[in-house]
């Protein structure tokens, strides 16, 4: 978890590529965040998000097919890597370390 | 997809992003742009759908996206550019006098630009913070006045209330008045002025209140002070809620009794914007003329109000009220005399007004047409300056030049192509100029500024927060360092390597376009010399013109009414020093009405003044024709005098027993006298006639009184006001000092002249001589040699002067008869000025002559000097 810098954001788009799997490129990735999120997101956050964490080394990319709908323009489908793969599963561990430490805290809220 | 074809999503946004955008990412984000853009399309409207597509392109511009261009690449070298700020910095401490001609005059064009800026947006900005200005319009009229169309900013009385009841879309309505009261509040007593208006006045006008509330105006009882006027009588504390107390004046019914009423603060305006023309100083509820002045007729259309202002939702409602306003026309023409017809009426926004304000007559917004001028003139002053700047730069530049010749030929060698040349041309040009450009900025806001400020007594509210400022100051930077350093760095750059390296390049010295520069800068400093000598002339010519009339050892009082003047008449004729004394309804230099004299053929509109049988004799104003007024009561009644001008207008052979009618009263000319100035010299005279003014309508008082007998008969004459009208603060003085702004203007008209014509010339003489050190620096070899060989001082002083010779007959031989027709021109805009001569020409070829031969003999003088060993050991 130490040098590998991976924002909230990009976090989100690494786990929906991940999740997308064979459908991971831009317009998809950005709908299904957009579903998920219920917030409007522009391209060039999920494109700058994507470029950064190839460049990290998070992600590896070829080009896919392309459709009449993309004006014949090529898809860039998304892969994660393995060193993605540890990287998220390292954050949520840690995050689920930190919710397990949490309960106590939170019950205790009591509101009369 | 279908419709694809007619479908498609906007070009531009794509070229943007095909220039902006990394070549490896293009095709993926362009096909997910159009595959989201059709998905928009189903979803939403195709325009809807573009304006997403546009508005996403714009955001993909991100550091990440987008790709390093060649020019940014270039730009970018940031070693390159340290080295070249070090070099251009270098080079400026190398050469201290050079670098001096070339910082100053930049800076000092940059100063006046900066002042110009700071004048115009003042000037511009005048009466333009009212939030409604463009809603709020001064309801304005056409008439024929001998022979012109002229419109005014005053209105008929009733039309004001007529219009807000006739029409819907008028949202507010305001009329304005002014009237002059004494205002008292506890010891404080001023003669003061205020403005009648409605409620409507602080909605329509957005004047934010310091304390208290705008709303307040609708109490009758109610009054509002500017900022000034609650500092002048209640001190710096809150005056809401205290009272003072209005004096109108005699009571016309009992006059026995003043007229007073106790008014309430009931708020304080805010300080006034600097740049503002429609102010005031106390607000009251326009009703008050039911208890100031009882026979002021709300109904009356032959009367009128200063202003009458009308607001509206939108422009739009105003072409119905235009069109309805002929019966408004018809309502007005019925009840006035045919001389005051009027033919049309006009709106006038607010927002124009000022600008406009010079072809308005008696509007509220003052005038300052001038300034207008102004800005056009200074802005050709500041752009001549420049030039003269930068031709100073790029002379200096390409003759030193053959200096810099090794450097460029070895940075060409190692591998510079000519474009870097230009470059680092060009950014040290930047160098240069942003130095010039702090000091320009400093020299604008501690000196042109503060001191044309000071001169006027005003305050043009010029800050460095002003965004403007900033998008005009990085403007300036560039132009002038583009326009200064573009020739010099593609001549420069042009040199050949081998030539440069192998000495056969001698380039630098002997540039034709110097030359043209050069003379095109004596050139200008002739034409800016040759001016400013004449307005120099023309303001002391003018200093002692004469008034035509005689305002030494001549005093004036303003008096309420006749029993005041009956009053203080009693007192002062017994004053020891005394001449003449006179009282009149107007008087000369204060205040005039106007008539309009009916002639069978053609009407005309002339300046009239009321006065008693001694005005002529007290003032001074010569009769040359005929006979001054009859000094018994109720003679001459029917008599006027006419003024030299009048005669001349109408062609008059004889004037005397001339006749036409005022207000259908026939009226004969028994005098005529010599041409007087009533305004200012700045304002032309008008055709003024003199009628003998009725008892009751003296308001003004004046003595004519010994010599060396003025101090004390003007002292006397203040403690006898005190005794009869305690109550009332003295209003008079010197006749001399009738005018004193006028004097004023003139002395600040010759120092900024003074100012812009010292800071041509020098430049004009920096360029001068720095060019000729130049010149003899380069040619010192040539010299000693030919001193060595026994030449004499004079042959070589003549080989220096006989460059120059031609270029100095060509400029002045352009610029002086240039400047003098350009003053010429100018002087034709004033109405009275001193005959041209060539005199200031004269002077300015004298001034430039001296100023070449003492720099051609301080460079002689080197050169004799020097010992030709020491020029011959170089190199």
């Amino acid at each position: 978890m130490k040098k590998t810098k991976l924002g909230e954001f990009e976090e989100l788009v690494l786990l929906t590529v991940a999740a997308l799997q064979k459908d991971a490129y831009g317009v998809e990735i950005k709908r299904e965040l957009e579903d998920r999120l219920k917030e409007k997101l522009s391209v060039g956050s999920i494109q700058s998000a994507l470029k950064r964490m190839e460049e990290k080394g998070f992600l590896t990319s070829q080009f896919g097919e392309a459709t009449q709908k993309r004006g014949g323009k090529r898809k860039r489908i998304y892969t994660t890597t393995s060193h993605a793969h540890k990287v998220l599963a390292e954050m949520k561990e840690i995050r689920a370390g930190l919710w397990s430490a949490m309960p106590k805290l939170a019950y205790e809220l009591k509101l009369i | 997809m279908k419709g694809s074809n007619h479908i498609v999503p906007p070009q531009w946004p794509l070229r943007v992003l095909r220039f902006f955008v990394k070549r490896e990412y293009l095709e993926e984000i362009e096909g997910d742009m159009e595959e989201l853009f059709y998905d928009n399309v189903e979803q939403w409207s195709l325009r809807k759908a573009k304006r997403i597509y546009t508005w996403e392109m714009l955001k993909l511009l991100r550091p990440v996206l987008v790709r390093n261009l060649e020019v940014i690449e270039n730009l970018n070298r940031y070693a390159m550019f340290k080295n070249y700020f070090k070099v251009s910095v270098r080079g400026l401490m190398k050469n201290p006098l050079n670098s001096f001609i070339n910082v100053f005059g930049l800076s000092a064009a940059i100063g006046i630009c900066i002042f110009a800026y700071a004048f115009a947006r003042w000037t511009l900005s005048t009466d333009q913070f009212h939030e409604h200005k463009n809603e709020v319009y001064l309801v304005t009229f056409f008439a024929n006045r001998d022979g012109a169309q002229q419109q005014f900013g005053r209105t008929p009385r009733p039309l004001g209330e007529m219009m807000k009841a006739d029409f819907a879309n008028i949202s507010k309505m305001c009329r304005v008045e002014d009237r002059n009261v004494v205002m008292k509040h506890k010891d404080y007593v001023f003669h003061e002025r205020v403005r009648y208006v409605d409620p409507e006045f602080l909605e329509m006008f957005t004047f934010p209140l310091k304390w208290g509330s705008s709303t307040s105006l609708g109490d009758v009882s109610s009054i509002i002070l500017s900022e000034d006027m609650a500092i002048k009588y209640f001190g710096d504390e809150n005056p809401v809620g205290q009272d003072i107390l209005m004096i109108f004046g005699k009571d016309p019914q009992n006059p026995s009794q003043t007229l007073t009423k106790a008014f309430k603060v009931t708020g304080v305006a805010k300080e006034f914007p600097k740049a503002c023309t429609i102010r005031f100083d106390f607000l009251i509820n326009f009703e008050n003329f039911h208890t100031s002045e009882q026979s002021f007729d709300f109904h009356d259309w032959n009367a009128f109000v200063n202003a009458t202002l009308i607001q509206v939702e939108s422009p739009s409602d105003l072409r119905n009220i235009k069109h309805s306003m002929e019966k408004y026309k018809r309502l007005q023409n019925d009840a006035v005399q045919k001389d005051w017809a009027l033919s049309s009426f006009a709106f006038e926004p607010l927002a124009t007004l000022h600008k406009r304000s010079e072809f308005i007559r008696d509007d509220i917004s003052r005038s300052s047409s001038d300034n207008y001028k102004s800005i056009v003139y200074m802005c050709i002053i500041a752009v001549l300056i420049m030039t003269l700047a930068c031709f100073n730069y790029i002379n200096i530049a390409i003759a030193t030049a053959a200096k810099r010749l090794k450097e460029i030929g070895l940075r060409k060698t190692i591998g510079a192509t000519r474009r870097l040349v230009i470059i680092q041309f060009l950014s040290e040009n930047v160098v240069v100029t942003f130095f010039a450009l702090v000091l320009g900025l400093i020299l604008g806001m501690t000196f042109f500024i503060p001191g044309f400020e000071r001169m006027w007594n005003f305050n043009m509210d010029f800050k460095l927060t002003d965004p403007n400022v900033w998008i005009y100051l990085p403007a300036i930077l560039l132009i002038t360092s583009v326009a200064s350093g573009i020739y010099p760095a593609l001549y420069i750059s042009r040199f050949q390597v081998v030539g440069i390296l192998k000495g056969s390049v001698k380039f630098g010295q002997k540039n034709p376009l110097t030359k043209i520069f050069l003379c095109f800068q004596l050139t200008l400093a002739c034409i800016f010399i040759t001016m400013s000598t004449m307005f120099y002339q023309n303001n002391n010519y003018m200093a002692k013109r004469s008034w035509g009339y005689n305002h030494e050892q001549t005093m004036y009082a303003h008096v309420a009414d006749r029993e005041s003047y009956e009053e203080l008449h009693a007192l002062m004729s017994q004053a020891p020093g005394i001449v003449s004394i006179s009282g009149s309804n107007h008087h000369l230099g204060k205040s005039n009405g106007t008539a309009v004299l009916h002639f069978p053929s053609r009407e005309i509109e002339v300046d009239q003044m009321l006065v008693d049988a001694n005005y002529f004799e007290t003032m001074e104003v010569p009769v040359i024709m005929g006979r001054g007024f009859n000094d018994h009561e109720g003679s001459d009644t029917r008599s006027v005098l006419v003024n030299e001008l009048l005669i001349k207008n109408m062609l008059w052979e004889n004037p005397v027993g001339q006749h036409f009618t005022i207000d259908s009263l026939q009226y004969e000319v028994v005098g005529v006298v010599k041409d007087f100035h009533s305004y200012s010299f700045a304002k032309p005279i008008k055709p003024t006639i003199f009628r003998v003014a009725d008892k009751s309508d003296y308001r003004f008082l004046s003595m004519k009184v010994r010599k060396g007998a003025e101090l004390e008969t003007y002292r006397m004459l203040m403690v006898k006001w005190a005794q009869l009208f305690p109550q009332i603060p003295f209003e008079g003085g010197f006749q001399e000092d009738v005018w004193p702004g006028y004097f004023e203007a003139n002395k600040i008209y010759r120092i900024v002249w003074g100012v812009f014509t010292f800071i041509a010339v020098s430049l004009a003489i920096l360029g001068l001589y720095g060019l000729i050190t130049l010149n003899v620096a380069g040619r010192i070899k040539e010299f000693s040699i030919r001193k060595v060989l026994g030449a004499s001082v004079n042959s070589i002083a003549a080989s220096i002067t006989n460059q120059y010779l031609v270029l100095f007959g060509v400029a002045l031989t352009i610029g002086a008869p240039v400047g003098y027709v350009l003053t010429k021109l100018l002087f034709k805009s004033f109405p009275y000025h001193m005959p041209v001569d060539f005199s200031s020409s004269a002077i300015a070829v004298m001034i430039l002559i001296t100023v070449l031969l003492i720099t051609i003999y301080t460079q002689i003088r080197k050169v004799q000097k020097m010992n030709p060993v020491e020029g011959l050991k170089v190199e």
